[in-house]
């Protein structure tokens, strides 16, 4: 048959892509349609949560240039990842994790607190969180580690070495305090494992594991992190202290009703009501602005991003683009569950950013260059009519 | 085709999975959405109007009251309120604000502790009032103005209600009080705020209704630190509407004038003066003497002043004019003779002869203040024979032939003429007076009634007791004719433009007399006699006035009362109408009782009695001095 022939074909080494316009046909619409739509509600929620805010002043116009500024680098930066072949990454992945650990060593020396907690650097007046970062670098070293290993993937071994791998990250970023990102991490690691063919028992072990030590984990948490959760559980128990960020990000959301009090027409967030409207509650500010139909048509736009990733995820040319796509659709998922789920009280409170929508540069950049990344892997699959 | 070996490696049922995670992630999110957004949804818009917007009372005026010209009575100052953010008062800080303000303000420094303290629990966001009292101008603009000084202190406008003329007035108007936590609960729904005056007593309290103004809004939007970020909406508060009186500012001082100099001269040491228009029932004056600032109690009475009040036997606190009774003395010969004449025991012939001071029936004796001679009706009720009236009540061997109306009748005419029964004016506090008969008798004392009180009662002693107003009232019916009107006080009420609202109307209809005109007639023409006889020595008198002396006997007689005034246990009438011309024709628009306590020694009824002198003074000056 024809097998030699289509193996010469194809690039033998990373080093041997050639960037080819054919493949141009190959770049996925639904990824690509989805992710600038998200780009610009975005940007059209920043505008209405700074210009509806009775404290500032200035022009509301500034926040949405900046917004814009973060999307351009954004979209560039998924542009030029997919020009290259993603082969390259699973190349340099040896060097992409001693990266991905010094990036959270820095953030642990010279990061700036915010909040009680040190996540970001500054870079020339410009803050940068290295852990949105490091989380995307951690889905290519974990999708190459499962991806070289997927024939004996059914070995505990392999898990324990993943873990073994991702653990000092994970444990950088909680000890930032970002309990939220390190969640993020583990989940990625699941995604990874799961579409890798781990053995479900083994997944599932570990969870039971995790939930057996919870007690253990719980004494690990930091008192505000105890406070959270337990106002989790019953906000009102504190309405004034921990429980007030549910009940009022309850009442935003509510209040929205079906189709929202209108853009910049809100009231909790720019009353103060609503804390971090920009970022960690940005949903509470959306569905309060938007309503019920904001929320689904942000919802559908998820949906066709995460099928989109999956899709590509399932045709890709290799194991690597394949776990490369489901980390990125196990990552943006797991966000989207803890981040709205808390404005809706049905997760704990983490600050953890909602994709497109959280008001922030470094998220918006990592996740651009992952789906950049989804791209290279969908325009160097194989190409169904040649042959 | 080879590529399915090649591409062995995705798990289709591992993406099966993938996928429909996805899909049972974003359904639950979505059906919480729903839940939230479109099933409670109202709920939460409520809420979050509740987060954001403050709807704050603002106060409205007390409508003010004036005489029957327009003379204010009582008005509102602008005043101000001293109040405190605990939010804004650092702790540390609080005890030695408290001991400033406490000295500013004159305030125990523990109140203002207290109070801070308990706003502290209930809502440290909202200021509180530490002031007890309005604060004076100057003092306001201290704590304004030195902001640094006083953390956390305002100082917010608030009107003071203000009594033109004081005691002058205060039987009448009462005072407004600050409202206490039980009517509070009872009238949150009406309007009043914790911060409210509210009628305490007087007409302040009666026509509450009337004074009291519409509460004003104004909606704030205010952030989660309970900062104000702007004003929604105001709807002004509507200022109470005006009550007009019916009396006459120029009579009440003149009437006050003369009781007060009669008190301040020691002539007597409590005096009283109503007087009223016969044909109508409004009230043009009325004085009762000691009365008390009523602007002290605005401003927040102190315990000296509280204590001061309290130790005057004289209840200065008390309208005499409807609030106390006395024995009515011979002013009730009017009611005896009335009793007989209308049962027909005795018509204007009958005569008795008096033919001693002293009258002796069962072994007991009963005294005449002169013998008389014969008297037929007219001349018994001028010259105020007692032994006359004693025989028009109960028979006596003085006046054989002469049945007695006896004290059933008494009491059946009596009562029809409005005694031991409140008037209804317009006042709270009105006592019902005693109009006693046998059966009161027996049931107030286990006793039989005895002909003795039957004489006692015929001239105004005993146990019948009266106010001065149910006294004057019965002489107006008398004077119009024959209609008993319940007198009032209120005239209209009127808003802020100045149009009347609402007119008086009386809680029952007028009543009329069961009596026959001639009847009334031969006592307003018996009360005339007693003026023009000189029995009420009235020297060169203008006016047409009719009247009927009293002199009551009651109480100590010796020692002085509270005030350092000799006691003396004898109390004088004048109960008096002018009719418009000198006949007897029931058209008298003026009807006065003044009454005054501790007056005379004098068991002579017509000899110093100071009720008749001031009835003619304050006649002549108000009806013929120039009403300016």
């Amino acid at each position: 048959m024809t097998v030699k022939a289509l193996d010469i074909g194809r690039a033998s080494s990373p080093l041997h892509d050639r960037p080819h316009l054919r493949r141009l046909d190959q770049v996925d619409p639904y990824l690509l349609i989805a992710t600038l739509l998200l780009i610009g509600y975005g940007l059209v929620m920043t505008y209405s949560v700074t210009a509806e805010s009775r404290t500032f002043t200035g022009d509301p116009m500034q926040f949405v240039v900046r917004g814009a500024i973060w999307a351009a680098i954004g979209v560039a930066a998924m542009v030029i990842v997919a020009m290259f072949d993603y082969a390259w990454l699973g190349t340099f992945a040896p060097l992409i994790y001693l990266l991905m650990l010094g990036l959270l060593v820095v953030v642990l020396a010279i990061g700036r607190e915010s909040l009680g907690a040190q996540r970001a650097v500054n870079f020339g007046g410009l803050s940068f969180q290295f852990s949105e970062v490091a989380k995307v670098l951690a889905i290519v070293v974990l999708a190459k580690y499962f991806a070289d290993r997927s024939d004996r993937i059914g070995s505990p071994l392999v898990i324990a070495g993943g873990l073994a791998m991702l653990g000092p990250a994970v444990a950088l970023v909680y000890k930032q305090p970002d309990l939220g990102t390190s969640l993020v991490f583990i989940a990625i690691f699941f995604g990874i494992a799961f579409l890798a063919g781990a053995r479900v028992w083994q997944l599932v072990g570990l969870v039971a594991v995790a939930g057996a030590s919870f007690p253990l984990i719980w004494s690990l948490l930091k008192p505000y992190q105890q406070e959270r959760l337990l106002a989790f559980l019953n906000p009102y128990s504190d309405p004034q202290g921990a429980g007030w960020n549910i009940i009022q990000s309850l009442i935003a959301v509510g209040s929205g009703q079906a189709t929202g009090k209108g853009l910049t027409a809100g009231t909790q967030s720019p009353l103060g009501y609503l804390p971090i409207a920009e970022s960690d509650f940005v949903f509470a500010g959306l569905a309060e602005d938007l309503g019920f139909v904001g929320a689904v048509i942000l919802f559908a736009l998820y949906i066709v991003l995460i099928f989109a990733a999956l899709r590509i995820a399932y045709r890709a040319r290799d194991p690597f683009g394949m776990l490369l796509g489901g980390g990125v659709a196990a990552m943006l998922l797991f966000q989207i569950l803890v981040n709205v789920g808390m404005a809706v009280s049905l997760m704990p409170v983490t600050g953890i950013p909602l994709p497109f929508i959280s008001h922030g540069g470094s998220s918006l950049v990592s996740i651009c260059f992952a789906l950049g990344v989804l791209q290279s892997v969908s325009m160097r699959r194989e190409a169904p009519a040649i042959g | 085709m080879v590529r399915s070996d090649v591409r062995a490696f995705p798990r289709p049922r591992r993406f099966i999975a993938m996928g429909l995670t996805v899909l049972v992630v974003f359904t639950a999110l979505t059906a919480r959405l729903w839940d939230l957004q479109l099933i409670n949804g109202a709920h939460y818009r409520s809420l979050s109007e509740e987060n954001r917007v403050l709807r704050l009372p603002v106060d409205a005026e007390r409508g003010m009251i004036t005489d029957r010209n327009g003379y204010v009575l009582a008005r509102n100052l602008p005043g101000f309120a001293v109040m405190v953010l605990p939010v804004d008062l650092p702790r540390g800080k609080q005890d030695a604000l408290v001991a400033q303000l406490g000295a500013v303000l004159g305030r125990d420094p523990a109140e203002i502790t207290k109070i801070i303290d308990e706003q502290r629990i209930r809502n440290p966001y909202e200021p509180v009032k530490v002031s007890a009292k309005p604060v004076a101008r100057d003092i306001a603009l201290v704590l304004s103005e030195r902001r640094e000084l006083f953390p956390g202190v305002s100082v917010q406008a608030q009107s003071i209600r203000s009594y033109t003329d004081a005691a002058l007035y205060s039987p009448v108007l009462g005072y407004v009080g600050p409202i206490t936590e039980d009517e509070l609960n009872d009238l949150k729904d009406q309007g009043y705020l914790n911060t409210a005056l509210i009628g305490r007593t007087g007409l302040e309290l009666t026509y509450e209704r009337y004074l009291k103004g519409t509460l004003g809004w104004r909606e704030i939007e205010r952030d989660a630190a309970q900062r104000e970020i702007k004003t929604l909406s105001f709807a002004p508060p509507v200022a109470g509407n005006s009550v007009v009186t019916t009396i006459d500012d120029r009579l009440q001082k003149l009437l006050d004038t003369e009781l007060r100099k009669g008190v301040e001269e020691d002539r007597f040491t409590q005096a009283v003066g109503v007087a009223l228009n016969p044909q109508n029932g409004e009230i043009l004056a009325m004085v009762s003497i000691p009365g008390y600032d009523n602007n002290w109690f605005v401003q927040g009475i102190t315990p000296a002043q509280m204590g001061q009040l309290n130790a005057d036997d004289r209840h200065p606190l008390v309208n005499k004019a409807i609030g106390e009774i006395y024995p009515p003395g011979s002013t009730f010969k009017m009611i005896t003779g009335l009793s007989a004449l209308t049962a027909g025991t005795a018509t204007r012939n009958t005569v008795v002869n008096v033919t001693s001071t002293v009258m002796t029936v069962s072994g007991f004796n009963f005294y005449d203040w002169r013998a008389h001679g014969r008297l037929d009706f007219l001349n018994g009720f001028a010259h105020s024979s007692d032994i006359y009236f004693y025989t028009l009540a109960g028979g006596s061997p003085m006046g054989p032939g002469v049945v007695g109306a006896g004290p059933v009748n008494i009491a059946k005419y009596g009562r029809m003429l409005g005694f031991g029964e409140r008037t209804g004016i317009d006042l709270p506090g009105e006592a019902r007076g005693i109009m006693p008969d046998p059966g009161w008798k027996l049931a107030t004392f286990d006793e039989e009634w005895t002909i003795g009180n039957t004489y006692h009662e015929a001239i105004g002693q005993g146990y019948v007791a009266v106010t001065p107003l149910q006294l004057l009232n019965a002489y107006a019916s008398v004077a119009n004719g024959g209609t008993v009107y319940t007198p009032h006080l209120l005239k209209d009420v009127r808003d802020g433009q100045g149009n009347v609202v609402t007119k008086y109307s009386p809680p029952a209809p007028p009543r009329k007399l069961e009596m026959k005109a001639e009847d009334l007639r031969l006592i307003r023409e018996a009360a005339r006699r007693v003026v023009t006889i000189g029995h009420a020595y009235m020297p060169n008198l203008k006016l047409p006035i009719a009247g009927k002396t009293g002199t009551a006997e009651f109480g100590a007689s010796t020692g002085k009362d509270s005030a350092g005034r000799n006691r003396l246990g004898f109390h004088n009438w004048f109960v008096s109408f002018v009719p418009q011309q000198d006949n007897t024709d029931p058209t008298a628009q003026i009807a006065m009782v003044i009454f005054t306590y501790d007056s005379s020694r004098s068991l002579c009824d017509s000899c110093i009695n100071p009720a008749v002198t001031l009835t003619q003074k304050i006649y002549e000056a108000y009806l013929l001095g120039d009403k300016k």
